[in-house]
């Protein structure tokens, strides 16, 4: 029974790798059988080299690490910031009949369109970027700490009245825990937002170090193998990213079963 | 009397909601006497207002609307009904859902401006790239929409269906996507809104016509009114689009209330 299973579960992973395997086959094939240009189709194995090559390359890593430093900064002040005015939102009636319909409107805007009217007031330094990035952030946090803090049981806030919570402990103690799932949704969505608007802040405002400036080099000087293995690390990172917190997610949500039974 | 009352709240909300928007005309407009700043980096709100009217007059503005949303409309129909159709395949067939979605969830973990560069290596910097590029974000949220939809069919409509002896388009038409209409238009109107942003991208990346382009002109000659305009006149398009399909949605799905009213 149990090696049934085990080889259906395998069966679904291996047909998992089909397609992939199908594209990559027929990638091989157009690049050698010579229906692309080479420019403009590198063949799987030219891709692989240019990796080969990054790796022993400084460039490379610095490219990293830029990209990763500017979205964990500008990540770091959207969240925090969007999280406090969820927050107040969440907490106060009048605090959301204020301020709401402002943010709201203000969110219509398209990220994208901030960016030709931030770098007009910061000019083309890291400031813009880290802005545009926190901006990105700042929206998924906001509306998801405040579904969260608005979701919060009726009846736990009874029983916190029973105990005497009164604000800071009602906040720390009740409010905070049970709005944490929604909450942490949304630093998954603000994450995955900032990873996804770095790029477009690294390309538009051209920057020394970055993938964004790996791509956009390999565009400039028509190397489609450093564009190719550019948007790879990307994924990639955008991934290990996605898996991480994903996991931190599961990790603070059994602390929460641990602690319901205690 | 109720309804008076209500309506009184209603109205002292809207005036609190109005305290915001003018905190900030009214820092902007001292902030301006003060001479703080150069005025080509802050202008008066007024400019905003005559460097609107001047790009209506000249036809500017509805030229450039126009221009973006040709580009939105192509890219939305094609990247939507790509998204719909793989949508479909993936949630009626759990053979191809498991060939397909590890794929598409790979391809997902790319940021679609990552690809900009590649699409214009491809297909030259003119309107193709423009449009491709505009699918690519109409295509996943289409896609994934559709597929909870239609994923999701009840079995209770299957068997019935099975009884009524439906067998393929039949059901597909009849069963399947009226029952997974609420949330193919769900992703209608999220792959919309994405394909109003990347519009704008592509525009930003290079273009001669379309609001992005209009911005970067503003940029290039130093205008930051036209940018501003530019930026209001997108945020208020797309703002248009969200809430006509909210009505739509709710026109569309207004049979269900009294259908299945709730039930689950």
């Amino acid at each position: 029974m149990k090696n049934m299973l085990i080889t259906r579960k395998t069966k679904s992973r291996l047909s998992s790798f089909i397609f992939p395997i199908v594209l990559l086959l027929l990638w091989q094939f157009i690049s050698s059988a010579g229906y692309a240009s080479s420019a403009v189709v590198p063949s799987p194995k030219k891709v692989l080299n240019t990796f080969q090559i990054l790796f022993t390359q400084q460039t490379f890593f610095l490219n990293i690490t830029a990209s990763l430093e500017r979205v964990m900064i500008g990540f770091l002040i959207g969240s925090l910031t969007g999280f406090l005015f969820g927050l107040l939102m969440g907490l106060s009636r009048t605090a959301e009949i204020i301020f709401a319909p402002s943010f709201h409107t203000v969110r219509q805007v398209p990220m994208i369109g901030w960016i030709p009217l931030i770098v007009m007031w910061f000019g083309m330094t890291e400031l813009p970027r880290i802005l545009i990035i926190s901006i990105a952030a700042f929206y998924p946090i906001t509306l998801n700490t405040f579904a969260g803090v608005r979701s919060v049981p009726r009846e736990y806030l009874e029983l916190a009245s029973v105990y005497g919570y009164k604000r800071f402990k009602l906040i720390r103690r009740i409010i905070l825990p049970a709005a944490l799932p929604s909450i942490i949704t949304g630093l998954t969505l603000s994450l995955g937002m900032s990873w996804a608007i770095l790029m477009a802040a690294e390309i538009f405002i051209q920057t020394e170090f970055g993938i964004g400036t790996q791509i956009q080099m390999g565009r400039q000087r028509f190397n489609m193998p450093l564009v190719v293995t550019g948007i790879l690390t990307v994924g990639l990172l955008g991934f290990v990213m996605t898996m991480m917190i994903e996991k931190l997610a599961r990790i603070v949500d059994r602390g929460r079963a641990i602690g319901n039974e205690n | 009397m109720i309804k008076n009352l209500l309506h009184r709240f209603a109205l002292r909300d809207k005036l609190l909601a109005l305290i915001v928007p003018l905190l900030v005309l009214t820092l902007w407009q001292s902030v301006l006497s003060l001479h703080l700043f150069s005025d080509l980096i802050l202008i008066p709100p007024l400019t905003l207002v005559s460097t609107f009217l001047e790009l209506v007059g000249s036809g500017d503005l509805a030229n450039n609307i126009l221009a973006s949303l040709q580009r939105v409309m192509v890219g939305f129909l094609l990247g939507g009904s790509l998204g719909f159709i793989f949508g479909v395949v993936t949630g009626l067939s759990p053979f191809m859902n498991r060939v397909l979605t590890p794929l598409i969830k790979a391809l997902q973990q790319v940021p679609e401006f990552a690809w900009m560069p590649l699409i214009i290596l491809l297909f030259g910097i003119d309107e193709l790239a423009k449009v491709v590029f505009v699918s690519i974000g109409a295509f996943y949220p289409m896609l994934f929409n559709t597929y909870l939809g239609v994923s999701g069919v009840p079995k209770k409509y299957q068997e019935l269906a099975w009884v009524f002896d439906y067998r393929r388009f039949r059901y597909l038409t009849k069963v399947i996507i009226p029952s997974a209409l609420p949330s193919i238009i769900t992703g209608i109107r999220l792959s919309l809104g994405l394909s109003w942003m990347f519009v704008v991208g592509a525009e930003l990346f290079g273009a001669d016509s379309g609001l992005g382009y209009m911005m970067t002109w503003g940029r290039q000659l130093f205008q930051i009114d036209i940018v501003m305009v530019g930026l209001i006149v997108i945020g208020a398009i797309g703002f248009a689009m969200n809430s006509l399909l909210l009505i739509i949605e709710k026109r569309l799905l207004s049979w269900r209330v009294s259908f299945d009213g709730r039930t689950l």
